[in-house]
């Protein structure tokens, strides 16, 4: 595999998006883990472009980071006091770190043609089309237009469009009535 | 170009370090942070799976956006019935949601 | 003038549109009500939802459309809105049966004087209804996922419901922070759950060359590697892995047994409407998806066009083996338990241990018995179990405990009361003349049909068990005194009719609706079986 631009963006993403949430996860300051959990957030936005979503990229910087990080930012202000606890994780730590490895050696194992080599002929595993996808069909980029189409046509999505909607409304409703503190 | 299991290699190990920040965070909001992480793997692999696999048809991307759109719904709502338990007993650490029990 | 086309999706989703229209005029009606009258709101959403129900069981059969000399027949006919959902008998049964059962819930909500009448609660019940009533149409990921997730966080919502009170008070403090803490703890599991879900969808997507409809992605599985489905996997375990993860997310709706550590606690701190909800609805409406999906994406060979690859045995294995630990499990841990909605908890698990008994039967009893067995199970288990939990509302309500030693004595207190849990736990063991006899009847022979003999029976032994603590329930009822033996239980509005009408149900579902019930179940199951041509 030659070194291309587009190669050394994907390892910059990965490293980005892999490393900061290694960290959302470990750091012992809530505030630390929603900054990498933004970072985190962001290289995935940069693997959408890479991958040409550019669309989903842009939802992602404005929904995610903009909306649902700096949501979290706000509760961690507000239940501050009670923040600095000592102790970051519970008595399953061990268990979870071993039941988290093993999660991900059975999706490399399930997903990539690293598992010819650990494998044998177990399975054919490598899902040939997995391994043999290194070059993606030349496509025009799907445009806002488009995917706004998609989204409002019979043969397309429109009911779960128009649900997502009674969904949202009943999250609303519902975040407020749970959160209120008692009217008087 | 780059190959579409170095793409699912990033989405398995983010969704493993989310997987492993909900089993052993002892802060619901915490938990919640690596539940975010879960759902972000699966839109890496969505869209992942979009370009290589089939780009002729839309559905990948349109299922990455009601991902979006759900994952929004769930952290307010998480997030209220975090406050919520924290207005009624002053903790917001999910001791008791022990995920392994039995 | 709109076209016959438009007309049938419009009326394949005619429920769904219904509700939204309740749920509009719940939240409307909320906001020029004056206080003291906002109780009605409970009226118009529990029989608003009646009258959906019944709209749904008599004018909307499944496949016949507007235009009278068009049926929609084939599978590609009842595909509506461009493939998310299928509009057939098995959606149509299990509409009736969230949607009535939804509305029984919303009466019962009016009975709880902790949810304090608010009509939030039943604009959210019927928010989840349409989610439920969308999930048993589904036939698409993208649909599946949207619709799972409306029932799931509308009732994350409704298990923490329950503010503080404006009155200080220990015993009402109590009941807010323990629903708190239920909904607190149903979220952290079903969103864990859900993401592992949602990461075996998408590798579904992936593996089948990039669909989303359910129809297609089990075609294309089964064409594996033929031409035009060169971009299928045709590996094994790849595809065994996306159906564990799927299998995750439905083994946390039904509470199915690795996956039903969330279930006692949750069930014993939400409010007992929201419990009976989620007993009810949300576990119907998830086998419904179960069923669809299992035999859609991984399909057994008669279902496919081309089958170089059959993978319907995996999941028989599976959910044979779930089946037998869930309803083993949730007997056992039944038998200990003192409080009663713990205990319904613990046999709710079993009940869904039987009913993965007749899931496991789908594939291989060719005549679709075994989605029947499923359906006519589920229909039955609702209304038994919404009887069930209308007492408990009541009882808690008089004694303001929920152990069942204070139950000692309700036979004298109120026979009515006695005489309908009574109906409703022998249903739950399956004693006829109730319901329950039936329906386990159905499922066992489904499981034999197919070759499950050693299921059938595992499944015997169990309901012999079960039947232990469902009386223990009975004889404190009967025999034990109290001191409060001559204090009646006040059985409030509306309260008769929902214990009339489920009670009502119960004996007629194990008795003269037997026959009309199984064979409109088999022709779901039936329907199923139709090729995709």
């Amino acid at each position: 595999m030659e070194l291309t631009w587009e190669l050394v963006a994907f390892l910059g993403f990965a490293v980005m998006t892999l490393g900061s949430g290694l960290m959302v996860v470990t750091s012992s300051n809530l505030f630390h883990s929603v900054l990498f959990l933004m970072t985190s957030l962001f290289g995935v936005a940069g693997l959408f472009v890479l991958l040409v979503a550019p669309f989903l990229a842009a939802i992602q910087v404005l929904v995610y980071i903009g909306a649902i990080a700096v949501l979290m930012l706000f509760v961690i202000m507000l239940t501050r006091q009670v923040m600095s606890r000592p102790e970051l994780y519970n008595q399953q730590m061990a268990g979870a770190l071993v039941a988290a490895a093993i999660l991900f050696l059975a999706l490399l194992f399930v997903l990539t043609p690293l598992a010819d080599e650990i494998g044998g002929d177990v399975a054919q595993v490598n899902a040939e089309v997995i391994a043999e996808a290194d070059d993606a069909p030349d496509v025009d980029y799907i445009t806002v237009e488009e995917l706004g189409r998609a989204f409002v046509t019979r043969n397309g999505f429109v009911l779960p469009f128009e649900v997502t909607s009674i969904l949202l409304t009943a999250a609303m409703i519902g975040a407020i009535v749970v959160a209120r503190e008692d009217e008087a | 170009m780059v190959p579409l299991w170095m793409y699912l290699v990033v989405s398995a190990g983010l969704f493993s370090i989310g997987a492993f920040g909900v089993l052993s965070r002892r802060n619901a909001i915490a938990i919640l942070m690596g539940v975010e992480l879960m759902l972000n793997a699966s839109n890496l692999n969505l869209v992942a799976f979009w370009r290589y696999i089939n780009p002729g048809e839309i559905n990948g991307q349109v299922f990455a956006a009601f991902v979006f759109v759900v994952a929004a719904a769930e952290a307010a709502v998480g997030l209220a019935l975090i406050i919520s338990i924290y207005v009624k007993r002053h903790t917001v650490v999910a001791e008791d949601v022990n995920l392994l029990k039995w | 003038m709109i076209s016959a086309e438009l007309a049938n999706n419009l009326l394949a989703v005619a429920p769904e549109i219904l509700l939204t229209l309740v749920a509009l005029v719940v939240i409307l009606a909320d906001l020029y009500l004056p206080a003291e009258n906002k109780r009605i709101t409970g009226y118009i959403a529990g029989l608003g939802l009646f009258g959906i129900a019944i709209a749904t069981l008599i004018l909307v059969p499944a496949n016949q459309s507007l235009v009278l000399d068009n049926t929609l027949d084939t599978v590609e006919e009842q595909l509506l809105w461009g493939g998310m959902i299928r509009s057939d008998d098995l959606a149509r049964i299990f509409r009736v049966m969230v949607i009535f059962t939804g509305g029984l819930t919303c009466l019962m909500g009016m009975g709880d004087r902790r949810l304090n009448y608010k009509a939030e609660f039943y604009a959210i019940i019927v928010i989840a209804t349409i989610g439920a009533s969308l999930l048993s149409a589904a036939a698409d990921l993208v649909m599946i996922f949207i619709a799972l997730e409306t029932v799931s966080i509308s009732l994350y919502i409704l298990s923490g419901f329950i503010r503080l009170p404006v009155t200080p008070g220990q015993e009402a403090e109590q009941f807010a922070m323990r629903s708190a803490e239920s909904g607190l703890k149903y979220f952290l599991f079903g969103s864990f759950t859900s993401a592992f879900f949602l990461y075996g969808l998408t590798l579904i997507y992936g593996f089948s060359g990039g669909h989303t409809n359910i129809y297609e992605i089990g075609q294309a599985f089964g064409a594996a590697g033929t031409e035009g489905f060169e971009n299928v996997v045709t590996d094994t375990i790849p595809l065994l892995f996306a159906l564990l993860m799927v299998t995750v997310g439905f083994g946390f709706k039904i509470s199915a047994v690795p996956f039903h550590f969330w279930t006692p606690d949750v069930y014993e701190g939400a409010p007992t409407p929201v419990t009976s909800y989620i007993s009810t609805v949300s576990k119907a409406a998830s086998f419904a998806v179960l069923v669809r999906f299992m035999l859609a994406v991984f399909s057994p060979e008669e279902l496919l066009d081309v089958a170089t690859s059959s993978y319907s045995e995996w999941w028989v294995q599976l959910f044979a083996i779930l089946s037998v630990v869930t309803m083993t499990l949730g007997n056992l841990l039944a038998l200990v338990q003192r409080n009663i909605k713990r205990l319904i908890a613990y046999s709710s698990i079993a009940q869904a241990g039987y009913t993965l008994m007749g899931v496991a039967a789908i594939a291989t009893t060719q005549a679709g018995d075994g989605a029947a067995s499923v359906a006519f199970y589920m229909f039955m288990y609702v209304f038994t179990n919404t009887l069930l939990f209308a007492v408990v509302i009541l009882f808690t309500n008089a004694t303001n405990s929920e152990t069942i030693a204070d139950m000692a004595g309700l036979s004298r207190r109120s026979p009515w009361l006695a005489l309908a849990m009574t109906l409703a736990l022998l249903s739950l063991a399956g004693i006829p003349p109730a319901a329950g006899f039936v329906g386990k009847f159905l499922l066992f022979r489904a499981a034999v049909d197919s070759g499950l003999t050693w299921l059938a029976m595992i499944g015997v032994l169990n309901a012999i068990v079960a039947l232990y603590y469902y009386l223990v329930v009975v004889k404190v009822m009967y025999v034990d005194r109290s001191e409060d033996d001559d204090v009646p239980i006040n059985i409030p509005n509306p309260y008769p009719l929902v214990i009339g009408t489920s009670a009502a149900a119960v004996v007629l579902l194990g008795t003269f609706l037997i026959t009309p019930l199984n064979s409109w179940a088999e022709a779901a199951g039936l329907d199923l079986f139709r090729l995709i041509s």
